[in-house]
């Protein structure tokens, strides 16, 4: 099965997963057209 | 991004490994606003408390993202005085993809970040020699030149 990106969509709950896992944070502006 | 970029397995692997990944609309709020974006895609390095250390603008190949996103970790790392960690992942840039556009700033830094950890100038003038001898043509070997007089 091919894997893809799990994005997330609260920037709160990135910041809390980023501390708990010692990971920086990708943050993606994107158009969809 | 979404079409060529973000479904690479290597990128897929890159980031589940080394970042917590958010996506929103360019126009979302209030996060639009708070990082000014007025172009897409836009994509940001944050530290865990969400300041910003590193964008790029404009679509990127799988090539050069996953160095691009190494060295916006680089980044959060020096601005954090985390020189350690800052040369330990430039290297690996230079490693990896010596030939990506993430590269020469990579030597940059390096060098920074060495001088900051050793206080002797040395690495910034050997940063220099080499931007001049591997990259002559990035911005990165001019921003260097000063260096050539230490």
């Amino acid at each position: 099965m091919t894997k893809t990106i799990k994005w997330e969509k609260d920037f709160d709950r990135v910041l809390t997963l980023a501390r708990a896992e010692g990971k920086m944070v990708l943050l993606d502006f994107f158009n969809p057209l | 991004m979404g079409a060529v970029t973000y479904p690479n397995e290597k990128v897929v692997e890159f980031i589940e490994k080394h970042l917590v990944p958010i996506q929103v609309l360019f126009d979302s709020q209030p996060l639009a606003t708070k990082f000014n974006i007025q172009w897409t895609p836009t994509v940001i390095t944050l530290d865990e408390e969400g300041k910003e250390h590193y964008r790029t603008i404009g679509f990127l190949s799988p090539e050069e993202f996953i160095p691009s996103l190494m060295l916006g970790i680089t980044k959060c790392h020096f601005d954090r005085g985390k020189f350690s960690e800052a040369i330990e992942i430039s290297e690996e840039i230079l490693k990896d993809y010596p030939k990506s556009d993430a590269a020469p700033e990579a030597v940059y830094v390096r060098g920074v970040a060495l001088y900051k950890s050793t206080h002797s100038a040395d690495p910034l003038k050997e940063a220099y020699k080499k931007l001049q001898s591997e990259y002559p043509s990035s911005e990165w070997a001019k921003r260097a030149q000063p260096y050539r007089l230490l």
